[in-house]
């Protein structure tokens, strides 16, 4: 239990464009946290590779990513900057009371991030994190691991960047039960998608072209084989299917086949090709299907789009960002206010 | 008693002729025709609206000598009997037999291949085949799976709808 107007002390492990997105959203929103729910956080400590940034009443939010932006090391960080100090030691040395793990995602074993959060767990912290690799590998674990330390575990940014989808689906949609759920899950893809539909270019100059923008990575492997999208519709299936399943369990095929000839045909049936996961009891799958033009699913560019399915509800869909630093720090930002008003 | 049928009628003359002829040789009365052959569908068919009178034993029996026809009902008093599937077949569609992979799909339990399209790339790999099916009203899931079987055998990418 915290005192009246006591701070927030938030650790952030991971300083690329999530982390920096978390710092950012922090600074604009001092004032709208502090006098609509009474929440002052404090970023006591930051980490990237270079090792950390450690300051007990406060990093200032701006310092941090203009350091980091002109040295790319946060451990340049005047005066609190500290070289080759590693994550975990940060956990156990620094006094805090919520881990932000934005550490770049790993899907083969989801390290560091998994050790990170369990670590935090077990010290009895809450946990936010936008890490795909150890939910979609080990989620069962995690979340019996904050059960048993009776700690908050969020992940809202995991999935679909802003576009509000877990905390949606067991907040907004609590009482229904959901059956399946449908959705665009990654930018990246959809932006490739709906390019070679409009200009009727091939696969592989319109993924050159994305690279080019920044749109696609310069490895684009996880994204356009549907890795990216299966870790979602991993966690989607555990949290709000309640189906313990991991990345293994899906049947993933990606849009590295897709073909200008094949949108054309489908195109002149009135449809269009997108990458889409699936999650219900039945099936975990994400492959390329075929939507109508003008339906829910007919979003352009780098969106994300969800439907739920549910038993009262009808179908529900969500849309919006996918990625994004301060989008996606959105979501996290979402998920640190939700802890706080357990917490205060 | 009253049918309203919406029929599915391939866009060539004498096609609607041949659908009312039983209706008129088995003792049906035809209450309605809507015919209008410009108001086609997206395969070039015609869908003919007709709703028929009679007793049961007789209409039953028109409908059963349309199906004898293997003329297309796809509603009967605006429920649906036959709903359309169409999925996206990617890859050498010469090599893997084209003619090969609709007859396994007719051979599917209620299924009819509608229309076929193909696009031909330089790539042969990068072919085309969009097909179109009519299936039995509530076999989709089971059908767009069956689909993805053949597809997988022969090593195509398919492209089922959500």
């Amino acid at each position: 239990m915290k005192a009246k107007g006591d701070p927030m002390k938030i650790i952030i492990l991971g300083f690329g464009a999530v982390g920096q997105g978390v710092a950012r959203v922090l600074s604009m929103k001092k004032e709208y946290l502090k006098s609509n729910y009474d929440l002052n956080p404090q970023i006591v400590a930051v980490t990237d590779r270079s090792g950390a940034a450690i300051k007990e009443d406060g990093l200032d939010e701006e310092l941090l990513i203009k350091t980091k932006n002109e040295t790319g090391k946060i451990s340049s960080y005047p005066e609190y900057g500290v070289h080759g100090l590693s994550s975990l030691k940060v956990l156990g040395e620094v006094e805090y009371d919520c881990l932000v793990e934005v550490t770049p995602t790993d899907i083969d074993d989801g390290e560091p991030a998994r050790s990170h959060i369990l670590k935090a767990m077990e010290d009895g912290k809450d946990v936010v994190t936008s890490n795909k690799g150890p939910l979609a590998l080990s989620f069962q674990e995690l979340v019996d691991c904050a059960t048993s330390n009776k700690v908050e575990f969020k992940f809202e940014a995991s999935v679909g960047g802003a576009m509000p989808i877990i905390n949606f689906a067991h907040e907004n949609l609590a009482g229904c039960s959901i059956e399946s759920i449908y959705g665009i899950l990654n930018g990246t893809t959809n932006y490739i998608l709906s390019r070679m539909a409009n200009e009727g270019s091939s696969y592989e100059q319109t993924l050159t072209e994305a690279q080019e923008m920044g749109i696609a990575e310069t490895d684009p492997y996880q994204d356009v084989e549907g890795i990216d999208a299966a870790c979602k519709i991993v966690i989607l299936a555990n949290s709000v299917l309640n189906l313990p399943v991991t990345l293994k369990d899906v049947e993933v095929e990606g849009i590295s086949r897709i073909t200008a000839e094949s949108i054309a045909l489908a195109k002149k049936e009135g449809l269009l090709i997108k990458l889409i996961g699936e999650a219900s009891p039945d099936a975990l799958e994400v492959s390329p299907r075929l939507v109508p033009k003008g339906s829910p699913f007919a979003v352009e560019g780098t969106l994300n789009v969800a439907t739920l399915k549910t038993d009262l509800a009808d179908d529900v869909t969500v849309v919006g960002k996918g990625a994004g630093s301060v989008e996606t720090a959105s979501a996290i930002l979402s998920d640190i206010v939700s802890i706080w008003k357990i917490r205060k | 008693m009253r049918f309203n049928l919406v029929l599915d009628l391939p866009d060539v003359p004498g096609q609607l002729l041949e659908a009312l002829e039983p209706m008129g040789r088995l003792g049906a009365n035809i209450v309605a025709v809507i015919h209008q052959r410009d108001v086609k569908t997206e395969r070039g068919t015609v869908p003919v609206q007709i709703t028929i009178e009679g007793d049961k034993e007789t209409l039953d029996r028109v409908m059963g000598a349309l199906e004898a026809k293997d003329i297309q009902i796809m509603a009967v008093d605006g429920v649906l009997r036959k709903e359309q599937i169409t999925t996206v077949l990617v890859g050498d569609i010469v090599e893997e037999d084209v003619k090969d992979t609709v007859t396994l799909l007719n051979l599917l339990e209620g299924v009819r291949v509608a229309d076929l399209d193909l696009k031909m790339s330089d790539e042969p790999k990068n072919s085309a085949t969009k097909i179109v099916m009519e299936a039995d009203f509530g076999q989709k899931k089971e059908v767009l799976k069956n689909i993805k079987e053949i597809g997988d055998q022969k090593g195509f990418l398919v492209i089922n709808e959500v």
